[in-house]
């Protein structure tokens, strides 16, 4: 089996993983926006304006990226949207933990920060999930996705 | 084996997911009872839990032989209005914030004090709550390099309550 299509076979529980893992991040805060624009103030990095629309917004997001990921629908899109998201996430964990916060992450739940605060295990875990988005990004090929069914169903599309 | 979209195909998709799962998250908050306001009106409760103060430092009972002697120093980490109000005849007060640790300076006067007073035990007390300021103020001192520190289990309550009045 040549390298690429090793890689893209690869890909296949890569985007699974991290399809599950964004979808399940995300109900949470889904289910509990005002835990979780409290979470996202907490951080310190927003204007306060900006505070509410993340917490709306930015789960849905998660949502919709990792039921993308998970289905094999527009792939490589959601992996980019999910290696934008942990930048976006490394860059508020590595100014909080600059400033000395010791707050919780809000990745999963809305806890207090003995529960699951952030630390440089934090950083180093969501690198890796960085790194696997943009490596599905990088190798996927539609393998045990719905994109190449629903495209023979309707090839006109 | 499929190919790859284009990276501008993936873009564009991107832009469109992003922009289409706004639209719909903006539209569900909206509909929902306990939707958030789009722009807070007031700022977040964010209280950020200062760092634990550690070391172990030992709890004494309120009758302990450490009260009764002349080698201890006593520290009160009550607010001021509850010193004034009652405290032990030798104690100095250092009020414990669970907010701000205490200020360098007046760790340094407290060290210096103990070691002027020739005293080989340092017996903090506090409101005796839970979490009990005394207890606190004195992991605080070990933290902060002061040693041979103790507090006494139930606060200042259980020294009134156990004839220390």
């Amino acid at each position: 089996m040549s390298t690429p299509r090793a890689a893209a076979w690869l890909s296949v529980p890569a985007r699974w993983y991290l399809g599950a893992l964004f979808v399940a991040a995300s109900l949470h805060k889904i289910a509990n926006p005002f835990s979780f624009a409290v979470d996202v103030a907490t951080y310190d990095i927003l204007p306060l304006s900006l505070v509410n629309l993340t917490a709306i917004v930015l789960p849905w997001l998660e949502l919709v990226a990792g039921a993308m990921l998970l289905l094999g629908v527009r792939t490589r899109a959601a992996a980019l949207l999910v290696a934008g998201m942990m930048s976006v996430f490394l860059a508020a964990l590595g100014i909080a933990l600059a400033k000395g916060l010791d707050v919780s992450c809000g990745c999963f739940a809305s806890q207090g920060a003995a529960e699951d605060p952030i630390s440089l295990a934090t950083v180093g875990r969501d690198l890796a999930w960085l790194a696997l988005a943009v490596f599905v990004l990088v190798a996927d090929r539609g393998l045990l996705g719905l994109e190449p069914w629903l495209a023979r169903r309707n090839p006109h599309a | 084996m499929s190919t790859q979209p284009p990276l501008p195909t993936v873009l564009r998709d991107a832009l469109l997911v992003t922009a289409t799962v706004s639209a719909v998250a903006l539209a569900v908050n909206a509909a929902r009872p306990d939707g958030l306001p789009l722009v807070a009106g007031t700022a977040y409760e964010t209280l950020v839990p200062c760092p634990e103060p550690g070391g172990e430092v030992a709890g004494i009972a309120s009758e302990d032989e450490a009260l009764r002697s002349k080698r201890s120093f006593f520290v009160d980490a009550r607010p001021p209005a509850d010193y004034r109000d009652w405290h032990l005849p030798a104690a100095v007060n250092v009020p414990f914030d669970w907010l701000d640790p205490t200020p360098a300076q007046v760790l340094d006067r407290l060290a210096r004090d103990v070691a002027a007073s020739r005293a080989t035990r340092v017996v903090v007390y506090g409101d005796g709550g839970r979490p009990d300021s005394g207890e606190y103020l004195a992991k605080e001192l070990f933290r902060r390099g002061i040693r041979h520190v103790s507090f006494v289990v139930g606060g200042a309550p259980a020294l009134r309550g156990g004839g220390r009045k």
